[in-house]
């Protein structure tokens, strides 16, 4: 991916520089907003990753420019202010997704990962195919091996976003925000427990395992051919 | 604009309209009397002056020329209608001149006066005089004559009324028009204290004791936004210098973690790192706490939530967690239960009294929530119960149940948090007397403030 980075504070951008270097991702730097807003109308980029208080515009006003002229590049803001209200306030100022630092590398980078892929369209067609599994979206049917699976109208808006990430790191912030709608995490382990429930789901009558726990970051969705 | 139920100036014009109406009546009533009076007075002074000509006549002409002069007066029908009446009679009544039939029930002897009957219902006022042993005159006057004069005074304060209580009418609408106007901008100014500097600069510093209310109300309300953009601009460089300086210490810790240390060395790393996620939480519960607390009562932002929706939502998340802790979680909700609320914050009320529950009640037991209309949310126990001596202290920031001991987890901010968040939507959160009889464990009961 190409990222264009917008980060006043050298040595946040190193740490992040060093993050995405390693994810093979190709990194742009930018330390003010006006520079950022100038790159940004001139290259094309995959993802952008906005500091909130930068020195001269904020990461809010960036994104509204961005919009109002008409680029579309998914945004991904990147700030010290981590309320939920303070993510209200940028998902609803026109970002697609907000993180807050500290933050775990590896959330980084499965949700850059996640809005490429939502980018180039994945997420919007009807049927979503991945190894042995189907999801039917509009349907709200899930199969796999040409098995239904009867799955709850809650596990099943877990198993489309996984479907949607399908093969990628999927986090549980990630799930938290885009299946409960909640930006916080909540002191019980209802997502471990949600997703072992899903996973019997998945698995039942089948030999192959169907999700993988990614130690300290979330899970992921294998392709579960026998 | 938004009309207060019941406006203070339309209950002042129609009291004005009311005062006016009562005054025209009282006063139209004075003059019908005293009008009434003085054509009565005139009328009498007429029948006198009449007589005293008539006797005079009399005196100097005799009979014959007072019958002639009687005759005359008869004949002679006067311009304003009040035409005369007379009678000469001998002793025994019986008429010699006039034009009245009947002797009226008045002594000449004594030259008696008063109202007589003068035929078909005509009332008149007569003096009767005794000119000789035979000879007798009554003079009359109508009394009736005061009906027409009084029925056009009478028409005149009905049209002239009218007028005037239209234009009392007018002008305290006019008058109420503006103040209302005054008044509103104000109450406008509080609802939304953002727009305060316009209501400022509106003032006068010479004008009435509106304006002075004016004036104070925006100096208050712009002392208010500062507050509010100064709580906003410290909470952010609080957040902003806390969170920077943690997020390189995490760095630093991931970098020692990747560089494969020993087991003991790489579990020490990652307990500090979980350190650092843990005061972030805290600043994180601090900052949200201190936000609801700035917004309690202010109803701006807020948008409709289904809650029967959202906390069917959070219980269902929260049935697998329950059932791993070994606890039943029953949840009855009413259906269509709105709030206007932050759904944000409200998940994370709901969410913060089910992590209490789970945190707190042993395995084994029961958590029930109930949503009825109201709204009123009760999340209650079979646990352990809250001793009575901490039932207040359990919402205060940094208190954490003694029940579990020292290893328990979390920041002691849940229910802090919570009460703040239910405050900013005009609810309550309490804890209450467990019922009678009942499980006897904890019951929290979110309902509207009373």
């Amino acid at each position: 991916m190409r990222i264009l980075y917008v980060e006043d504070d050298p040595r946040v951008a190193a740490m992040v520089g060093d993050i995405l270097s390693a994810s093979g991702d190709v990194l742009v730097w930018e330390a003010s907003g006006s520079a950022a807003l100038l790159r940004a109308g001139m290259e094309p980029f995959d993802v952008i990753i906005l500091d909130r208080m930068l020195g001269d515009i904020d990461g809010l006003t960036i994104t509204r420019r961005l919009r109002e002229g008409g680029i579309g590049t998914p945004i991904l803001i990147l700030s010290a202010l981590g309320r939920s209200s303070d993510r209200a306030d940028g998902l609803d100022g026109g970002a697609d997704d907000y993180l807050a630092k500290p933050f775990e590398p590896e959330e980084l980078v499965a949700r850059l990962r996640a809005l490429h892929r939502r980018a180039s369209g994945r997420e919007h067609s009807a049927v979503i195919l991945y190894g042995a599994f189907e999801c039917h979206v509009k349907a709200r049917t899930a199969f796999r091996e040409n098995r239904h699976l009867a799955l709850s109208p809650k596990e099943f808006e877990l198993f489309r976003y996984f479907m949607e990430n399908a093969g990628e790191v999927v986090t549980r912030e990630m799930l938290l925000h885009h299946v409960w709608k909640m930006d916080f995490d909540p002191q019980t382990n209802v997502v471990d427990v949600n997703i072992g429930r899903l996973r019997r789901k998945l698995e039942d009558g089948f030999d192959r395992p169907a999700l993988e726990t990614i130690l300290g970051s979330g899970y992921r969705l294998l392709d579960g051919r026998p | 604009m938004i009309r207060p139920p019941r406006s203070i100036f339309t209950r002042l014009a129609g009291a004005a309209i009311l005062l006016s109406l009562v005054l025209l009546a009282g006063l139209w009533w004075l003059t019908q009397v005293s009008v009434g009076a003085t054509l009565q007075e005139a009328a009498r002074a007429q029948v006198d002056v009449d007589l005293a000509g008539l006797v005079d006549i009399y005196a100097t002409g005799g009979q014959a020329e007072l019958q002639a002069r009687i005759n005359d007066r008869i004949a002679l029908i006067p311009a304003e209608g009040n035409a005369p009446h007379y009678l000469l009679a001998n002793d025994r009544g019986e008429r010699i001149a006039g034009d009245l039939r009947k002797w009226p029930l008045l002594d000449p002897a004594v030259s008696e006066s008063g109202v007589i009957a003068i035929g078909e219902g005509a009332r008149a006022h007569a003096r009767a005089v005794q000119l000789g042993p035979d000879l007798r005159l009554v003079v009359a006057r109508s009394a009736d004559l005061e009906a027409p004069v009084l029925a056009s005074i009478t028409t005149a304060f009905a049209a002239g009324g009218a007028v005037f209580v239209a234009l009392v009418a007018l002008l305290g609408r006019f008058a109420a028009h503006g103040l209302a106007r005054r008044i509103a901008r104000i109450n406008l100014a509080f609802r939304e204290p953002q727009d305060a500097a316009s209501l400022a600069a509106a003032g006068r510093t010479d004008g009435d004791e509106i304006d002075e209310l004016a004036a104070n109300s925006a100096s208050a309300l712009v002392r208010v936004n500062d507050l509010v953009a100064a709580y906003k601009d410290t909470s952010e460089q609080i957040a902003h210098e806390i969170r920077t300086p943690l997020s390189h210490l995490d760095n630093r810790l991931v970098k020692a973690l990747a560089s494969q240390p020993a087991p003991a060395v790489a579990e020490r790393l990652a307990e500090a790192r979980a350190e650092i996620r843990r005061i972030v939480q805290t600043l994180e519960s601090l900052l949200d706490i201190a936000a609801s607390k700035a917004h309690r009562g202010d109803r701006s932002g807020l948008a409709p939530v289904d809650l029967s929706a959202l906390v069917t939502g959070i219980c269902e998340l929260y049935a697998g967690s329950a059932e791993e802790a070994g606890l039943t979680l029953d949840w009855t909700i009413a259906p269509g239960v709105e709030i206007k609320g932050d759904a944000r914050q409200l998940r994370r009320l709901v969410t913060n009294m089910l992590d209490n529950a789970i945190k707190y009640v042993p395995s084994g037991g029961r958590v029930a929530v109930t949503l009825e209309p109201g709204p009123v949310l009760v999340v209650a126990d079979d646990g352990p119960g809250i001793d009575p001596c901490d039932r207040e202290r359990i919402f205060e920031r940094f208190y954490r149940g003694r029940a579990l001991g020292e290893e328990t987890s979390g920041s002691g901010l849940g229910l802090a948090l919570a009460r703040a968040i239910a405050e900013r939507h005009g609810l309550a959160l309490t804890l209450e007397e467990p019922l009678a009889g009942g499980p006897g464990g904890a019951v929290f009961v979110i309902a509207a403030a009373s």
